[in-house]
């Protein structure tokens, strides 16, 4: 029965084992280790007991409660008690004494009738844990808060043994674990997959081999700061960081549900985003502009556009469909998304019922809902669409971009081109229609309950208002305040995922007591305060990160850590993640010559299977003309219920909801659209053009120059040997085709140079867009 | 290089298989043979890659492997109704439900109850207009909206007394198709199929068929290989001439070119492998090799023109479809549905492991009358003619079958905040009927029974646990041997529950 408990306890507890571990270990070494409350203590009673004897008090079982310390009819919560709760907190934890303690007494029992947690509730305690407990109420049972809503520490990064690996401040956080471990860093990556890696991470694109040789050819000291600062000036930055952004915005070109309207005009806030993020607009204003720039005192047209952030929400327009019950919807997904985004807090919980396990009660949700109760939709009218792209997208356009770097916006598809653009933005309703905001008890909006005012919840710092009454302007200042503990660690988590592929915190959506502890909590603290000391630089937190001697080791899997790391928690070496769905597009279209760098404007359609589009009510999908449908992934229309069949395969978000975390998948479809979608085999085929105009002579040469388009590096002879064997194989079977198999699969004959051998080099071509190397990240 | 293009295709064959060992040893070492929970001694693919140098078995992460003890069957054709179908108006007759109708449930059964939208306090209990007679010889009671299931009566086995612990259709659908409501887990199917491997070697061991109505809330999820490897996963199969997307070469691309392109790619790959250690790179080989295969195999099987009218007229393919103002279960299905259950005994001929068919929706809060008979219309007679066609074609003795959702509904009515009339039934995972067939299943019997009123079980429970340690075992897996370890732990199917119900056992 033990081990059946045991068994089950791990079972709940997986999720957060791997962060749990590396707390667990460092201490392994200490004599008599101190417990760790906010560690330790508070995801076990959180899991197990939070749920009758925590935060909420719909489903709370008796007085006793767990989640906070009471005594002197007080919690410290600040919150009153009952003299009941009082008693019974004081039964269960008699600190200094576990043999006292009712709550070590139930946990330990034998008999199942009074044994906590109850049987049916499925959940258990191990050894490990019910030692933990003990343990903490023998050192006292200090209760401490949860370490995500304890402001962060500065801590001086720790010393280290290998003083010299280090390159900034980053390092030594990140070394004193491997150390603490005996596990060395991987060293280097050598300079051919740095500035492919720069590359994809910071534009989404391949280095060209332009820019490769002239990168190796920079021999100077500093040559990798300076790629660094020519990447960071890339207006493709703006689309990159920003296609992250636009995921956690929940952004898509329609309505969603039943007729899935299309939305024309959401590009305007799409492209504010690209604009914002490569004129490095802090974060902080970046965040108010979004939340409240039309409350702004003389709001600019581009402080309005940037309410668009929440216009990105699904609405049913479908006839028949409660209105008030849709907005409603929407408001509640404001208050989450907002809350995801910003606070990293699943707020959405307290929609319904106190949340079970972090400290937002129904009240205070509707507390959040009420900044928003008097949104109302604002179709702000644009003056053209020229001028809106050059005020907000357009950047300095630095020398050395791939393909052909001109910023012009695009042309877009004339058939959704509006006659006069509308930009979507919010504001609020006159004074006359003001709505009062009533807590909606169970999520039920049709059984009103007790009124509320616009207010933040109790455990956080304190709102400062500017008038009488508490607006979405204050919120926004109250999400950006210094003294808030989540914002800038949940932005510089995000900004870290993008760069490891994984998060200081795994879970960036949750950072409340169920989701994972950071793995390394105080370089995530310090980070977070670097970037307000940065003035919340987006390119400084970037270029910092980046420099860092642990971005730059190399990816290759290291076996001796496998069994310690599986999933290098403790980045003993850089990731290797497949390109996002958008990126892999890029990628196929650059190294075919066929992308069309144009920045911003309305979104396009590439040629699609239209069986996708037949379950829909909207089954139209005319293709983009001429080189729009060679545009970058992220300006493919997204519309919700259809959305672009390739981009699904390689696991683009679905857009219902802000997605902080996409999956990654390994699949036959993806081979079959690599191998034989129309977009891929005619970047197949325009590669193999630019390996044709090399000549014939020397296979080993255009082969070999393939390569480095598609790959950036160098093929090793085995590599070469493999595909000049393929080539000349195909040119031999070639000879039997007749022509018209022939054109039809080289599409467009080039001058100069047989058919056959065109053919040849189309077969080589399309295998090195197969690659799972063309598709990775190293 | 090599005398002829066989003798090269054998080598690239061994040299592929070299490169799967990767991801195929995990599946060998997580199973049979070691005993307990210890079985996995070393799983994760990054193990095994670091072990690989020294000297790599060849072994195929779909090759087919041996149970723990003889099955009886050998594939499963998974039904899935999404959204909890109204037991009480299609297997559990409740003629007490009838005459208390209108009647207030006593306080003490919803008092502790959560609903989605019903107003508990003045729920009144709902009887059905169904009538049900007694089927087969062994007189199984089912609706009149199951005329052609009723007459498979003494094949199925019948469970009125399911249990599940979840109320919401997400966690709902996580608990029953992959065990648990929490995300990440593998599936059934990517159980089964990690157990035992694929008998097919062109078409996914794991196949899914969505039939498109209103959508599948838990989406992917509900076949997804969770942490297992991704070559377990079930692929998406449309019922059209192109089954699945992209599924034809490009203009010019013969089977040889591709072929030709395949192999240079997986060759080129494992040559990474080698250099980086990265384990995605053996799935990606492993996926290349699985689309080359599908793109001949796939067609063949989608093409019906080899069936015979009769057998289209069994599962009335061609029937017409009655008009409907709205189904929250989508319209135009009819064909669709009856096609995707003819595909399934196709693709258990040619060796798929597992078939799951999905339509969604039997979420009726409303309306409950005319979309649950339409939804019947379009399902009951494809579904019947599936048991009769695997019957009578020797399948149906090592094809399992099972017919079910993640909940039954309230035999209260919803009288949901809003609505005007009550005509719907909300969620009720607390008892629900699903039935299964063949695959070693005692036909012609019912499992369970639940209260006068159908609220509660009161005889012979079966949890979701229980049925995935059943649908195991029928396999010929112990459910409790079947693991594989993931961050430090041996997962299972059923966690730590579940128990074989020995009734349904032939």
């Amino acid at each position: 029965m033990i081990r059946h408990a045991l068994v089950m306890a791990v079972w709940f507890h997986f999720l957060a084992l791997a962060g749990d571990r590396l707390s667990d270990g460092s201490r392994a070494t200490a004599a008599e280790p101190g417990v760790d409350y906010v560690r330790q203590v508070l995801p076990i009673l959180s899991r197990n007991c939070f749920t009758c004897h925590g935060p909420d008090e719909s489903s709370r079982v008796s007085d006793l409660r767990l989640d906070r310390f009471v005594a002197d009819a007080l919690g410290d919560d600040g919150e009153p008690a009952s003299d009941d709760e009082v008693d019974a907190f004081h039964a269960a934890i008699v600190a200094g004494d576990p043999d006292s303690s009712e709550l070590i007494a139930r946990i330990t029992s034998d008999d199942v009738s009074v044994r906590m947690p109850p049987a049916e509730t499925e959940r258990g305690l191990t050894q490990q844990e019910i030692e933990t407990l003990r343990r903490w109420i023998e050192q006292g049972a200090k209760y401490e808060e949860h370490w995500a809503l304890v402001p962060p520490r500065l801590v001086d990064p720790p010393e280290v043994r290998d003083a010299a690996w280090p390159r900034n401040e980053i390092d030594r956080f990140v070394l004193a674990e491997l150390e603490r471990r005996d596990i060395a860093p991987s060293p280097e990556a050598d300079r051919v997959t740095l500035i492919r890696r720069l590359s994809f991470d910071l534009r989404g694109l391949p280095p060209t081999i332009e820019e490769v040789d002239q990168y190796l050819a920079d021999r100077r000291p500093g040559a990798y700061d300076r790629l660094v600062d020519r990447m960071l000036a890339s207006p493709q930055l703006g689309e990159r960081l920003g296609k992250h952004w636009l995921d956690l915005a929940r952004y898509a070109d329609s309505d969603g549900y039943l007729g899935d309207p299309l939305r024309p005009d959401a590009y305007v806030y799409r492209d504010w985003v690209i604009g914002s993020i490569n004129r490095d607009q802090p974060i902080d204003e970046f965040t108010v502009e979004q939340l409240a720039g039309d409350l702004l005192p003389d709001a600019t047209l581009e402080q309005k556009i940037a309410t668009g952030f929440h216009r990105n929400v699904m609405k049913n327009t479908e006839a028949g469909a409660d209105r008030e019950e849709d907005r409603v919807n929407r408001t509640v997904n404001y208050v989450s998304t907002t809350g995801t985004v910003w606070l990293g807090l699943t707020v959405g919980c307290a929609e319904c019922h106190s949340h079970k396990y972090d400290p937002i009660s129904i009240d205070e949700f509707y507390g959040l809902y009420a900044f928003f109760n008097n949104v109302e939709d604002v179709n702000l009218p644009l003056p053209d669409s020229q001028t809106l792209v050059s005020t907000t997208a357009k950047v300095a356009t630095p020398s050395g971009d791939p393909g052909k770097p001109s910023a012009e916006p695009g042309k877009g598809d004339p058939k959704t081109e509006p006659p006069s653009l509308k930009a979507p933005t919010i504001g609020e309703l006159a004074a006359s229609k003001r709505r009062v905001t009533r807590v909606h008890p169970r999520g039920d909006f049709r059984n009103p309950g007790k009124e509320v005012t616009p207010a933040t919840p109790a455990v956080f710092h304190s709102l400062r208002t500017r008038g009488d009454q508490p607006d979405r302007l204050d919120l926004a200042n109250w999400l950006i305040d210094p003294e808030n503990p989540l914002t800038h660690r949940v932005t510089v988590n995000h900004l870290w995922k993008q760069l490891f592929g994984r998060g200081l915190v795994n879970t960036p959506e949750n950072f409340g007591t169920t989701g994972d502890p950071p793995s390394h909590p105080e370089l995530l603290d310090w980070l977070a305060l670097r970037m307000v000391d940065q003035q919340w630089s987006r390119k400084a937190m970037v270029r910092l990160i980046v420099q860092s001697a642990t971005y730059r080791q190399a990816s290759r899997v290291r076996p001796e850590l496998r069994q310690i790391d599986a999933h290098n928690v403790l980045l003993a070496r850089q990731s290797r993640p497949r390109l996002e769905a958008e990126v892999v597009r890029d990628a196929a279209l650059a190294v075919s010559g066929l992308l069309n760098t144009a920045i911003g404007g309305p979104s396009i359609r590439p040629p699609m299977d239209l069986r996708v589009t037949s379950y829909s009510r909207n089954k139209d999908w005319p293709v983009s003309p001429g080189a729009e449908k060679y545009r970058r992934g992220l300006y493919v229309l997204l519309r919700r219920n259809t959305l672009y069949s390739m981009l699904v395969t390689f696991d683009a978000p679905d857009t219902s909801v802000s997605c902080t975390a996409r999956e990654r998948s390994n699949s036959p479809l993806q081979a079959l659209t690599l191998l034989n979608d129309p977009v891929f085999h005619e970047c197949a085929q325009h590669l193999a053009r630019r390996l044709s105009a090399a000549g014939t002579e020397r296979p080993r040469y255009w082969i070999a120059d393939g390569f480095r388009h598609c790959l950036a590096r160098e093929p090793d002879d085995h590599e070469l040997d493999r595909l000049v064997e393929l080539y000349l194989t195909q040119r031999d079977q070639f000879a039997d085709l007749d022509d018209v198999e022939v054109d039809a699969l080289i599409g467009q004959r080039l001058e100069g140079i047989d058919p056959r051998d065109q053919a040849a080099r189309l077969i080589v071509a399309r295998t090195l867009i197969n690659l799972h190397e063309f598709i990775t990240r190293e | 290089m090599f005398a002829s293009e066989f003798e090269r295709q054998q080598a690239r064959r061994q040299f592929i298989m070299h490169g799967l060992h990767g991801a195929g040893t995990v599946a060998l070492a997580g199973l049979l043979g070691r005993d307990g929970a210890s079985a996995v001694e070393s799983s994760s693919t990054q193990q095994q890659l670091a072990e690989q140098g020294a000297a790599p078995a060849i072994v195929n992460p779909l090759a087919p492997r041996v149970s723990h003890f003889a099955p009886r069957a050998k594939n499963l054709i998974y039904i899935y109704l999404e959204g909890g179908p109204s037991q009480m108006d299609l297997y559990d007759p409740k003629p007490i439900l009838n005459k208390l109708d209108g009647q207030p449930l006593p306080e003490e059964l919803w008092k502790n109850v959560q609903f989605a939208f019903l107003q508990k306090e003045s729920a009144r209990l709902m009887g059905t207009s169904r009538t049900f007679q007694k089927y087969g010889q062994c007189g199984m009671d089912l609706s009149d909206l199951l005329p052609h299931l009723s007459t498979c009566a003494d094949d199925i086995a019948l469970v009125r007394s399911m249990r599940s612990d979840q109320f919401n259709h997400v966690p709902g659908q996580l608990l029953m198709n992959c065990g648990s409501a929490l995300a990440g887990r593998p599936s059934i199917g990517s159980w089964l199929c990690y157990g035992l491997g694929s008998e097919s070697e062109n078409l996914p061991a794991f196949v899914t068929m969505v039939t498109v109505g209103r959508g599948v809330p838990g989406g992917s999820a509900s076949w997804s290989s969770g942490f297992l490897p991704s070559v377990y996963s079930g692929v998406i199969f449309g019922n059209g001439e192109d089954a699945v997307q992209n599924l034809a070469n490009p203009r010019g691309i013969n089977r040889t070119l591709q072929r030709a392109t395949i192999s240079a790619v997986n060759d080129l790959n494992q040559k990474r492998l080698e250099a980086v250690g990265d384990p995605e790179l053996a799935s990606r080989i492993s996926a290349y090799e699985l689309a080359f295969r599908m793109q001949t195999a796939a067609p063949d099987l989608v093409d019906l023109s080899s069936e015979s009218q009769a057998t289209l007229d069994l599962y009335g393919i061609e029937r017409e479809e009655p008009k409907i103002a709205s189904n929250l279960g989508g319209t135009g299905l009819f064909g669709p549905f009856a096609r995707n259950c003819l595909m399934a005994r196709r693709m258990v001929e040619r060796g798929v492991r597992v078939v799951n068919v999905i339509h969604a929706s039997w979420d009726h809060h409303s309306s409950l009358e005319p979309q649950l008979k339409h939804n019947c219309l379009m399902a009951d007679q494809p579904i019947a003619a599936l048991l009769k066609d695997l019957k009578q074609r020797g399948l149906l003795d090592e094809t399992l079958v099972i017919c079910g959702s993640e909940f039954g509904r309230t035999p209260l009515g919803e009288n949901r905040s809003g609505s005007a009339k009550v005509t719907g039934r909300d969620h009720h995972p607390f008892s629900f009927s699903l039935w299964m067939a063949g695959g070693g299943v005692k036909g012609g019997q019912v499992i369970g029974e639940t209260d006068e009123v159908g609220w509660g079980v009161v005889r012979d429970e079966v949890h979701v646990h229980d049925l995935h340690a059943t649908v195991l075992h029928l396999f010929g897996i112990d459910h409790t041997r079947l693991t594989y370890r993931f961050q430090g732990r041996d997962f299972r199917l059923t966690d730590v529950h579940g128990n074989v119900v020995k009734a349904l056992l032939a």
